[in-house]
């Protein structure tokens, strides 16, 4: 991809065996808004600050939790550009996958494609790794599943994960909160108390996003007044 | 040619510096502000409306005609650029995005809505931060249009491929005095009818650069739920509205 001229990759070994760029596409990541991801008993949630530059943003335009397919979800924490390019071509694998089988690509693989392509952008001629970690929540036959893939195109199963600006209190919390037959309401509520820890002022329905997925395998974005209901049980 | 560290190319092409940063991103921005215009798109109830400078300051105007110089651009009969920054870069976008937005009428038998346009020229400027061989380019564009089923709507794309909707933005080199002042107006979200939106919009521009225009110095474009078509303000109209604010105070 790209022109001739730059037929190099941007992305080469330091010295010590470090591969600098995706470093610096970490720190990126590390300075946007703090996102996380908790895998329950019967379903999966995953959450983000929506934080925007100011009052005069219509926020309803903004939505950082993207559905892949219907039963897999995806939220980040990084540069919003990449993450849509990511999102775009994600869909577009799903569907490959869907024309060639006639059945919904199961969420292991949707994760290692979308990886694939991260790895990509870190060893192509003349461009720049993806400034992005994803948290990909799905529910298939293999039950619910949370996976994060990093800038690096490396992803791991988690059972609870948080990145961005506050993920290591936000990591602590959910180390103390998480239990292995934990369910997704409570899942919910532990999401938003980690979100709420690390939270600058105060937060309310407007200025978080929630994703859901139960056994029903339909992956739902909560609107804002189904947020309320749950910050006010949390309360 | 070493490119262990990165060391120096993170400032001539888009690749990460150390602490995470694209600096040819932030420049491109400076470049958006040293074009020396400033920018401002209102949403009221039922419309939009978009003003910025005509004259601007490093132009030899004496023997310029005025009248070619122009910032604000139709994309379709019913969608409007306006474009902040370097006017050539301008010219290019907005050369894509009319091809854009011809091609989607072709294709899917209706025209391209407003937040599918703006969506395609941020992802635009995504790939020009994520690809060395094109530079970011330096232009903040603000699109607005009428939905169907969204009503009025008006997007800011910039070159680091963000795009939002906004109630009202601004652009350009007083762009923080502007989103200041309109924060202000904007605080209880008023829905501002068609000549209140147009008044806000160029009282915003006269208070952040503080001074009062005449009709021939700014650019106003406008569209409205009653004929959905964006259209530019002319000389005469632009002056009843100076009027009417003059008279306001």
């Amino acid at each position: 991809m790209g022109d001739s001229q730059y037929s190099f990759s941007l992305t080469t070994f330091s010295p010590s065996g470090k591969l600098v760029q995706i470093e610096h596409a970490l720190t990126a990541v590390g300075s946007g808004q703090t996102s996380l991801g908790i895998k329950a008993s019967n379903g999966v949630v995953i959450a983000t600050e929506k934080k925007l530059p100011s009052i005069l943003v219509d926020e309803t335009s903004v939505q950082k939790i993207q559905a892949l397919t219907p039963n897999i979800g995806v939220v980040y924490s990084g540069m919003g550009p990449d993450f849509r390019v990511l999102v775009r071509k994600s869909r577009k694998q799903a569907q490959q996958y869907y024309r060639l089988y006639k059945e919904h690509i199961p969420v292991t693989q949707l994760v290692r494609e979308t990886a694939a392509v991260m790895q990509e952008f870190t060893q192509s001629g003349g461009v720049r790794p993806f400034g992005v970690s994803l948290l990909i929540a799905g529910y298939d036959d293999n039950g619910p599943q949370l996976y994060q893939v990093d800038p690096s195109g490396s992803y791991f199963s988690w059972k609870a994960s948080a990145m961005g600006k506050n993920v290591s209190n936000a990591k602590t919390f959910l180390e103390k909160r998480y239990t292995e037959d934990m369910e997704l309401d409570d899942a919910i509520h532990t999401a938003i108390l980690t979100l709420k820890e690390g939270y600058e002022g105060q937060i309310s329905s407007n200025n978080i996003e929630i994703g859901v997925i139960r056994s029903d395998r339909e992956f739902r974005v909560l609107s804002p007044a189904e947020i309320k209901d749950f910050l006010e049980e949390v309360e | 040619m070493s490119r262990g560290t990165g060391a120096g190319y993170d400032r001539h092409i888009t690749i990460f510096s150390p602490e995470g940063r694209l600096y040819q991103v932030e420049y491109a921005f400076k470049a958006v502000k040293s074009a020396g215009a400033t920018s401002i798109g209102v949403r009221g109830k039922d419309c939009v409306c978009v003003v910025t400078q005509k004259k601007v300051p490093c132009v030899q105007d004496k023997l310029l005609d005025q009248t070619s110089v122009t910032h604000l651009f139709p994309i379709t009969k019913f969608i409007g650029l306006l474009a902040t920054g370097l006017t050539a870069d301008a010219r290019s976008l907005v050369y894509q995005a009319r091809n854009e937005a011809a091609e989607f009428r072709f294709k899917w038998g209706y025209e391209i809505p407003v937040d599918v346009l703006a969506k395609w020229i941020a992802d635009k400027a995504q790939v020009y931060t994520q690809h060395a061989y094109m530079r970011p380019l330096g232009v903040v564009a603000m699109v607005l249009g009428y939905d169907e089923e969204k009503n009025a709507q008006l997007f800011k794309c910039d070159p680091a491929g963000h795009f939002f909707g906004h109630k009202a933005t601004s652009a350009g080199l007083k762009e923080q005095e502007a989103i200041n002042f309109l924060e202000k107006k904007m605080k209880d979200d008023p829905q501002f009818t068609y000549d209140e939106t147009v008044q806000i919009a160029i009282s915003a521009l006269q208070s952040v650069l503080q001074e009062d225009f005449k009709a021939t110095e700014i650019e106003v474009g406008v569209v409205r739920k009653e004929d959905r078509v964006f259209r530019a303000l002319t000389t005469e109209e632009i002056d009843q509205h100076l009027t009417a604010i003059s008279e306001r105070d």
